[in-house]
C-alpha cells in the first residue's frame, strides 16, 4: 500500500532555483511576457489592433495590455522581461526601454526573510488570484524566500490587490488597507487594478488601484505567471537573487 | 467565665446587628449603619482572638441547664473574621442600593447577619440552634423582598424555606445525637460514639450541606438566587455567608467528633468533587447575572468540602503534615470564597442598578462609564475564582490541588481512586469556571451598552465596596503566607493540637515567603508573583518610552471587511457559551426546540421561512426534586382520601378502634 | 417563433402542474422562452412560456446574478430568532474563501442555524459592458469573467453568437474547444481538491495536487500559449494550430499526469482522516437539486445523471465516450467523488479527441438560433450547466445574457450548511467549487 512518504519521495523536488537561478520557458509562458515593439513602425500598425488602447504612436503602456496577443502580426513581440514590476505607473509605459529594476532599494528593508501577504480580491476573473495562491506551490515555494500568506490583515506587511476595483468593493479595501498596521506596502497584481485591464472604461469601475489606495509596486501581466509575483514580492523585501531570464 | 474587655466588645457587637432590625422601621440608612458598626466591632474582636486576646462574653445558664454564653476560639474567630469582612462591604452597600419605601428589606438583613454572628459565636449547641432557625427565617423574609411576578417569587423563596427547614431538622438530629453521646450542648470535643457518631456525622453532612448547596442539594443555592432575582445585597449575604454559616457548622461538628473513620473523608471528597464539577459546569452556561455566582458559589463549597475530605482521611492514615495542609487550604477557601463572591453579587447588583435586567445577553457596560472602583473589584472577584495569580483563589486552588495530587499516599486503593477522580473534577472545574468568569466580567462590564438608558452612576457606596473586596482579595493573595501563620490558632483549634503553619522558604525567597505543600513536594510564593509582573511591566515601559516610537493609529477591528460592531452583529452571552452545552449535551440535557413562526413553502413560490429557536439546558437534579415533589403530592392526597375522606362513619370508628386499642394494651400491662 | 433543432417537446407542460422532475437551466428576463432540463428522459427542451418550476426564489437569484446592482442573497430566504441568537457577516474578505463574497451567518454559538451567501461585490458589468462591442472584443472581456472557466464560457458565448447568425463552424474549431474544457476540467477538479484537503489539513496531499494542478497549467500554456487559456479560442486570434507533432507531444505529457493523478487519488481513498472530515457534510438532497435547479458534479453527486455534453450529440462529443460519474450521497465527499471520476474522464476523452482529431476543411453548423440573430450556447463548464444568450446584429453584440453554473449551486449550499458547525464551512464550500466572479458578472 502506498503511503504519503513514498509518493513525495517518488515525485522528488520541483522546486525551482528561481531567483537565484534564471526563470525557465516552462515557468514563464512566451504570452506572459510584456510586449516589445522592435521599432516605431510597428508601433504605428499596431495602435488599431489593441483592444485597450495600450498602444500608441510611440510607447506601449505595460500597465494596460492584457495579453490578447493581437498586436503581434504588426510586429511586436512577447520578450519583455521576467520581472516587469514597476515602483510607479509612469515608469509602465515603455518605448525604447523596458522597465528595470536593478538597483531599487527594496520597499520593506526589515523584512527579508518574514514577508506577510494579505490578498484582497476587488473585482477579479480569478486567474490572479489563483496565479498569487500558486506561488505556495511546491514548484515555486515561497516559504523558502520567507513569503507566507495570513488571514489576517492585522499580521500583514503587503496588501496585495488583485482585480478591478468595484464600487462595492471600495469600502471594505479601505477598511483592509487601514486595518494593515505600518510599514506597509500595497502591490496592484494584474492589468486591472492598474488600469482596469480588459474592463477599463466601463462606467462604474475605478480606474485603477491608485485612484483609491497609495500603490507600492505596480506588477503587470493578465495574469502574471507566479514567477513574476515571487520576482516582485522578493524584491519588496530584497531578497537577493538575479530575478532575470 | 467571666466577661472581658474583648467579650463585652463582642457582646455589643451583636446586639448592635440585631438593634438595627428596629432601627431600620425608623430610618432604613439606621439599621445598615448599625448593621455596619457592628460588623467592625466584631471584625476588631475577631482579629484580637486570633492574635490570642481571649474573648469570654455574656455568659448563662439556659432553661435546660446547661451554661449559654458568647465567646470566640479560634474556629469561631475565623469565621466571624470572614462574615464581618463580607458584612462591611455589603453594609455599605445597602446603604446606596436600598431605596425601598419598606423598611423590610433592612429588617430581615440586620436579623440575618445578627442570627448568623450569634451562631458563629455560641458556646452552646442550643444557642446555635437559635441562630440557625432565625438566620433561615430571615434569609427568607429577604428573599420575599425581590421584584418580580409575585408567584415566581414566593415559590422560590418557599423552596428556600423548604430546604432551609429541612435543614435545620438534620442538624438538631445531629446535636441530639451529640447531646447523647456527650451528655451536654457545649462545644467542646466528644469522645466515642461508635454507630452514634456515625448518625451524627451523616445528620450534620447533609444538614449543613444544603446550607453550603452542595450536591445533590445545590439547588437550594441557585434557585432563589436565580429564579427570584433576591436583592444584591441579600444574595450577597446568602451566598457568602449563610453558605459560610453552613461551613461553620460543619467544621465545628467535625471538630467534637474524634477518631473519624476513613469513610467519612471519602465521602466528604466525593460530595464535594460532584459538587464543584457540576457547579462549574452550570455556571459556565448560566446567563444570569446571578445564577452565575450562585453556581460558582457551589463549586466554591465544594470545594471546601474537598479540601476538608483530604484533611480528614489524612488524620486518619496519620500523615499529619498533608493534614495540616489540607485544613488551612479549607479554611482558607472559605475565607476567599467569601469575599470573591461577594464583589461578585455586589457588582451583579451594580449591573443591574444600571441596566435594569438580570440578563447577560441584555447587559453590556462600558468600562468607562462604568465606575472604575467597581470594575477593578469586579475584575479581582472574577479572577480570583477563576484561580488567577496572585489572587485568593488561585493560592487556594494551588493548596486544593496540591492536597489531592499527595492522594497517592493513602494507603486504600479505593480511597485513592476518589483523591484521583475528585483531583481531575477539580481541574476540569477549574478550566470551566474561567469560562464562566470570563462571561460574566465580559458582559457586564466590558461590552457596549445595548440598552438606551442612563450610564451606570458612580455612586460612591455601590463602587467602594467593591474595590474594597478587590483590595481585600488582592491582600488575601499576596499576603497569603503571612495571613496563614496568623490564621494558624483556627487550624489549631479545630485539630485539637498545636499546629505549624506550611510556611517555609526556597532558594532566594526569604523564609516565611513561601508555602509549603508537603515536602519533599510544592512550593508557591505568591508575594513574588506581583513582584515579576511589575518587574515585566517595568521592563516593557522602559522599552517604550526608550525605544523608537510612533504615534498609534486607532481602527475599527477588523471584521472581514464589513462595518465592524454593530448592534446584534456581535457574540452573545449565549452564543459563547454554546460550545459547552453541545459538547457536556448528555449531562447538561441540551435540546433544541424549533418552532415554525411564519412563512410559507409551496413547490413553487418560497417565502421567508421564519422559526424560532431555543437550545435549552436542564439541572437534572431539579428533574428528580420536581418529581419528588409530585410524588409528595400525589402521594399525599391519596393518603388523604384514604384516611381522612371527612365520613363521620370512618372517623367513629377510628376512635372506637384507638379506645380498643389502649384498653388492651393498659389491661396487659396491668 | 422557430424552435431550435434540438427541441423534442413543443409546448411546455400543459396541466398547470410542475412535472417532478424538471428544472429551468435558464429564464432570460425579458420572458421569452426558458430552457429546461428534463432529467427524467435526458431532454432539453426550449419552451416559449416561462413556467416557474422551480421556486420563484431560485428564479430571482438566477436574474440578479450576472449583473446585479449591489450585494444580494444568493440563497434561499429564512429567518431564525430565538434566546442568543444573532447574525453576523462573515466577509466579503473572508478569510479562507479567495474570493470576495459575504456569508451572513444566524447562530446561537457553534451551530449555523441559517447561512445566507450574499455575492454582488465583484461585479464588473460584463453584461452591459459588451454591448455594442464586436463578437471579438466582447469575447475578451467574456473569457475574463470567470478567469478559471475562460474556455467554457468562451465556447458557450462564440456557440450562440455562431447560433444567431447561422454560421458554419469548422470541425476542427470545436474539436479545439473541447480539448480546451477537458484540460480546463482537470485543472479545476485537481484544485478543488486541493482545497478541500488543505481544508482538512492534509498538507502533503495538498502540496501534491497543487503540484499536479500546477502541471497541467503549464500543459495549458504549452498546448494553447496561455495558462489560463485566453486567446486560445478566439476568433482571429493566432491560436495555436495543433499539429500532430504537437499532440503527439501533449499525449505524453497528459499520460504522465495520468499516471500522477491514479497514485494521487488512491492515496487520497485510504487517508481516513480525509474521508472522515468531508462524509456526511454539507449533504443535498436529491429532490431539492432538482427543485433549485442544481447542475453538475453537484447534480450528479446527489444522484441525478445529467450532463449537458450527452444532452446532444454535439461535435467533439457526439461519438465519444463520455462517463457520467453518479453518487447518491449529496455530501461533500460525493462531490470530491465525482470530480476524481470526471478528472479520470477528462484524461479518456482528451486521448480519443487525439485519435479522432479532424482534418482541416469540414464544418459543421451551428445550432438554430431562437429567432433570427438571437442564439442560445451551451457548455458544460467545471461547475456545470453553462447557458449563454446572445443577440447579435451587423456583428456586434446587441445584448448578452448568461446563467453560471455557481448561480444555480449556491442555494443548495445554504440550504446543506443548516445545522452543520462553523468547522465544516470549509469543507462545504470547497467542495461545491464556487465561483464568486462568475456569479457577480
Amino acid at each position: 500500500m502506498p503511503s504519503w512518504i513514498e509518493q513525495a519521495a517518488h515525485r522528488g523536488i520541483l522546486t525551482t532555483r528561481f531567483p537565484r537561478t534564471p526563470a525557465t520557458e516552462e515557468e514563464v509562458p512566451a504570452s506572459a511576457r510584456a510586449p516589445v515593439a522592435p521599432d516605431l513602425e510597428s508601433l504605428g500598425r499596431a495602435r488599431d489592433a489593441c483592444p485597450v488602447g495600450a498602444i500608441t504612436e510611440r510607447t506601449v503602456d505595460q500597465g494596460r495590455c492584457i495579453r490578447c496577443a493581437r498586436c503581434l502580426p504588426a510586429g511586436l513581440a512577447f520578450r519583455g522581461p521576467v520581472d516587469a514590476s514597476t515602483r510607479s505607473r509612469a515608469a509602465l509605459v515603455t518605448g525604447e526601454t523596458l522597465p528595470s529594476s536593478a538597483g531599487e532599494p527594496p520597499v520593506l528593508p526589515g523584512f527579508r526573510r518574514s514577508l506577510h501577504l494579505f490578498l484582497v480580491d476587488v473585482g477579479s476573473c480569478n486567474a490572479c488570484n489563483l496565479e498569487v495562491l500558486a506561488i505556495a506551490n511546491p514548484f515555486y515555494d515561497s516559504q523558502r524566500l520567507g513569503i507566507f500568506f495570513t488571514n489576517s490583515p492585522r499580521h500583514a506587511d503587503v496588501l496585495l490587490v488583485v482585480g478591478v476595483p468595484t464600487p462595492e468593493m471600495r469600502e471594505p479595501l479601505r477598511r483592509a488597507f487601514e486595518a494593515i498596521p505600518a510599514p506597509k506596502a500595497v502591490v496592484a497584481v494584474g492589468a486591472c487594478p492598474i488600469s482596469g485591464g480588459a474592463f477599463s472604461g466601463t462606467p462604474g469601475l475605478a480606474g485603477g488601484l491608485d485612484e483609491l489606495l497609495p500603490v507600492d509596486v505596480f506588477v503587470p501581466g493578465c495574469p502574471p505567471p507566479p514567477v513574476a509575483l515571487l520576482a516582485a514580492l522578493a524584491r519588496i523585501a530584497g531578497t537577493p537573487g538575479r530575478r532575470e531570464a | 467565665m467571666t466577661l472581658d474587655a474583648f467579650g463585652t466588645v463582642l457582646t455589643i457587637a451583636i446586639l448592635a446587628i440585631f438593634a438595627g432590625a428596629p432601627l431600620a422601621v425608623v430610618r432604613r440608612e439606621a439599621g445598615y449603619a448599625a448593621a455596619l458598626a457592628g460588623s467592625i466591632l466584631l471584625l476588631i474582636v475577631s482579629i484580637a482572638a486570633l492574635a490570642g486576646a481571649s474573648v469570654q462574653g455574656l455568659s448563662w445558664t439556659g432553661p435546660l441547664g446547661d451554661p449559654e454564653g458568647f465567646a470566640l476560639d479560634g474556629l469561631s474567630a475565623f469565621f466571624d473574621l470572614a462574615a464581618a469582612i463580607v458584612w462591611i462591604a455589603t453594609s455599605v452597600y445597602s446603604l446606596g442600593y436600598d431605596d425601598r419605601p419598606s423598611p423590610l428589606l433592612a429588617i430581615c438583613y440586620c436579623l440575618t447577619l445578627g442570627a448568623i454572628a450569634l451562631l458563629v459565636s455560641s458556646t452552646s449547641l442550643v444557642l446555635f440552634l437559635i441562630g440557625w432557625e432565625t438566620m433561615t427565617l430571615a434569609s427568607y423574609g429577604m428573599i420575599l423582598q425581590a421584584h418580580g411576578r409575585a408567584g415566581r417569587v414566593f415559590s422560590a423563596a418557599f423552596v428556600f424555606l423548604a430546604f432551609g427547614e429541612a435543614s435545620t431538622l438534620l442538624v438538631l438530629v445531629a446535636f441530639a445525637g451529640i447531646h447523647a453521646i456527650s451528655g451536654s450542648f457545649t462545644t467542646l470535643p466528644i469522645v466515642g460514639g461508635g454507630g452514634l457518631a456515625t448518625v451524627v456525622f451523616v445528620a450534620a453532612l447533609v444538614g449543613f450541606g444544603l446550607k453550603m448547596g452542595v450536591a445533590p442539594f445545590h439547588m437550594s443555592e441557585w434557585l432563589p438566587i436565580a429564579h427570584s432575582s433576591a436583592p444584591s445585597n441579600a444574595s450577597a449575604v446568602l451566598s457568602s455567608t449563610l453558605t459560610l454559616a453552613g461551613a461553620y457548622g460543619l467544621f465545628r461538628v467535625l471538630s467534637m467528633l474524634s477518631d473519624p473513620p476513613l469513610w467519612w473523608g471519602a465521602v466528604m471528597l466525593g460530595i464535594g468533587a460532584v459538587s464543584v464539577l457540576l457547579g462549574a459546569l452550570f455556571a459556565a452556561v448560566s446567563e444570569h447575572t446571578k445564577g452565575l455566582p450562585a453556581y460558582s458559589t457551589i463549586e466554591n463549597n465544594g470545594l471546601i468540602l474537598v479540601a476538608l475530605g483530604v484533611a480528614l482521611v489524612a488524620r486518619t492514615e496519620g500523615l499529619t503534615e498533608l493534614f495540616v495542609f489540607a485544613l488551612f487550604a479549607a479554611f482558607y477557601q472559605a475565607l476567599a470564597h467569601a469575599v470573591a463572591k461577594t464583589a461578585l453579587f455586589l457588582s451583579a447588583g451594580y449591573a443591574e442598578y444600571a441596566a435594569r435586567t438580570f440578563d447577560l445577553n441584555a447587559i453590556a457596560g462600558r468600562a468607562k462609564d462604568v465606575d472604575g472602583r467597581a470594575y477593578l473589584g469586579t475584575l479581582a472577584g472574577t479572577l480570583s475564582l477563576a484561580a488567577a495569580p496572585p489572587l485568593a483563589g488561585f493560592v487556594t486552588e494551588w493548596m486544593i490541588l496540591e492536597a489531592l495530587f499527595q492522594s497517592y499516599r493513602f494507603t486504600p486503593e479505593a480511597v485513592q481512586f476518589i483523591g484521583l477522580l475528585a483531583g481531575a473534577a477539580v481541574a476540569l472545574a477549574a478550566g470551566l469556571i474561567v469560562v464562566a468568569m470570563v462571561k460574566f466580567l465580559g458582559f457586564t462590564l466590558l461590552w457596549r451598552p445595548r440598552f438606551s438608558g442612563p450610564g451606570a452612576p458612580s455612586r460612591a457606596t455601590l463602587g467602594l465596596p467593591i474595590a474594597a473586596a478587590g483590595a481585600v482579595i488582592f491582600a488575601l493573595g499576596v499576603g497569603a503566607p503571612w495571613i496563614l501563620r496568623f490564621l494558624t490558632p483556627s487550624v489549631a483549634s479545630f485539630a485539637g493540637t498545636s499546629v505549624v503553619a506550611p510556611i517555609g522558604g526556597l532558594l532566594s525567597v526569604p523564609n516565611g515567603w513561601s508555602i509549603v505543600s508537603g515536602s519533599p513536594f510544592g512550593i508557591l510564593s505568591p508575594a513574588v508573583i506581583p513582584l515579576a509582573i511589575l518587574a515585566g511591566i517595568a521592563v516593557g515601559l522602559g522599552y517604550y518610552a526608550l525605544g523608537p516610537r510612533a504615534p498609534p493609529r486607532r481602527v475599527r477591528p477588523w471584521m472581514a471587511g464589513s462595518p465592524a460592531g454593530r448592534d446584534g452583529e456581535t457574540y452573545t452571552s449565549f452564543g459563547y457559551s454554546t460550545g459547552i452545552r453541545l459538547m457536556m449535551s448528555s449531562i447538561l440535557a441540551t435540546r433544541e426546540v424549533r418552532a415554525r413562526v411564519g412563512g410559507v413553502v409551496q413547490a413553487e413560490i418560497a417565502t421567508p421561512v421564519a422559526y424560532n429557536v431555543e437550545l435549552e439546558v436542564l439541572d437534572l437534579f431539579k428533574v428528580f426534586y420536581d418529581g419528588l415533589v409530585r410524588f409528595g403530592e400525589v402521594f399525599s392526597a391519596a393518603l388523604k382520601q384514604a384516611v381522612m375522606p371527612g365520613r363521620l362513619g370512618q372517623y367513629l370508628a377510628y376512635v372506637l378502634i384507638v379506645t380498643l386499642v389502649v384498653v388492651v394494651y393498659v389491661a396487659a400491662a396491668a | 417563433m422557430t424552435r431550435a433543432a434540438w427541441v423534442v417537446e413543443a409546448d411546455g407542460p400543459s396541466d398547470g402542474r410542475p412535472a417532478p422532475e424538471r428544472a429551468l437551466a435558464y429564464a432570460p428576463e425579458d420572458g421569452t422562452f426558458a430552457l429546461y432540463n428534463d432529467y427524467h428522459d435526458g431532454r432539453a427542451v426550449l419552451v416559449d412560456h416561462p413556467r416557474t418550476i422551480v421556486p420563484r426564489e431560485a428564479l430571482q437569484i438566477w436574474r440578479a446574478a450576472g449583473d446585479p446592482d449591489g450585494p444580494h442573497s444568493l440563497g434561499p430566504r429564512s429567518v431564525a430568532e430565538g434566546y442568543g441568537v444573532f447574525t453576523f457577516p462573515y466577509g466579503p474578505i473572508s478569510m479562507g474563501v479567495p474570493e470576495s463574497g459575504r456569508f451572513d451567518v444566524t447562530t446561537y454559538g457553534e451551530r449555523i442555524l441559517n447561512l445566507a451567501p450574499i455575492g454582488g461585490y465583484k461585479s464588473r458589468r460584463v453584461r452591459r459592458s459588451v454591448v455594442g462591442l464586436t463578437v471579438a472584443d466582447a469575447a475578451l472581456r467574456v473569457e475574463r469573467i470567470a478567469g478559471n472557466y475562460a474556455a467554457a464560457h468562451v465556447s458557450a458565448f462564440l456557440g450562440a453568437a455562431e447560433s444567431a447568425v447561422g454560421a458554419e463552424v469548422p470541425l476542427v474549431e470545436l474539436w479545439t474547444r473541447g480539448f480546451a474544457q477537458e484540460l480546463q476540467r482537470i485543472y479545476n477538479h485537481l484544485h478543488v481538491i486541493a482545497r478541500v484537503a488543505e481544508a482538512a489539513s492534509q498538507n502533503v496531499g495538498l502540496a501534491q495536487t497543487h503540484a499536479l494542478a500546477e502541471e497541467v497549467l503549464r500543459l495549458k500554456a504549452a498546448a494553447f500559449g496561455h495558462r489560463w487559456l485566453f486567446g486560445a479560442l478566439l476568433p482571429g486570434g493566432p491560436a495555436r494550430r495543433l499539429d500532430p507533432a504537437d499532440r503527439r507531444q501533449l499525449a505524453g505529457r497528459i499520460d504522465r499526469i495520468a499516471v500522477e493523478f491514479e497514485r494521487l487519488w488512491e492515496l487520497f481513498l485510504e487517508s481516513r482522516t480525509f474521508i472522515d472530515r468531508i462524509q456526511g457534510t454539507c449533504p443535498v438532497t436529491r429532490d431539492d437539486a432538482i427543485r433549485w435547479g442544481a447542475t453538475g458534479p453537484t447534480l450528479r453527486a446527489s444522484g441525478v445523471a445529467w450532463d449537458d455534453r450527452l444532452r446532444v450529440p454535439a461535435p467533439p462529443y457526439h461519438d465519444l465516450f463520455v462517463a457520467l460519474p453518479v453518487e447518491h450521497a449529496g455530501d461533500a465527499l460525493a462531490r470530491v467523488l465525482v470530480r476524481g471520476a470526471e478528472i479520470r474522464s477528462s484524461l479518456l476523452l482528451v486521448e480519443q479527441m487525439f485519435e479522432r482529431w479532424p482534418g482541416a476543411g469540414s464544418t459543421e453548423p451551428a445550432s438554430a438560433p431562437v429567432v433570427p440573430g438571437r442564439g442560445i450556447g451551451r457548455a458544460e463548464a467545471p461547475g456545470g450547466d453553462l447557458v449563454y444568450d446572445v443577440q447579435v446584429a451587423d456583428g456586434r453584440v446587441a445584448a448578452l445574457g448568461f446563467r453560471a453554473p455557481s448561480v444555480a449551486n449556491w442555494p443548495l449550499f445554504a440550504i446543506g450548511m443548516r445545522d452543520a458547525v462553523f468547522t465544516d464551512f470549509h469543507f462545504a464550500i470547497e467542495s461545491f467549487g464556487f465561483a464568486f466572479a462568475e456569479t457577480d458578472g
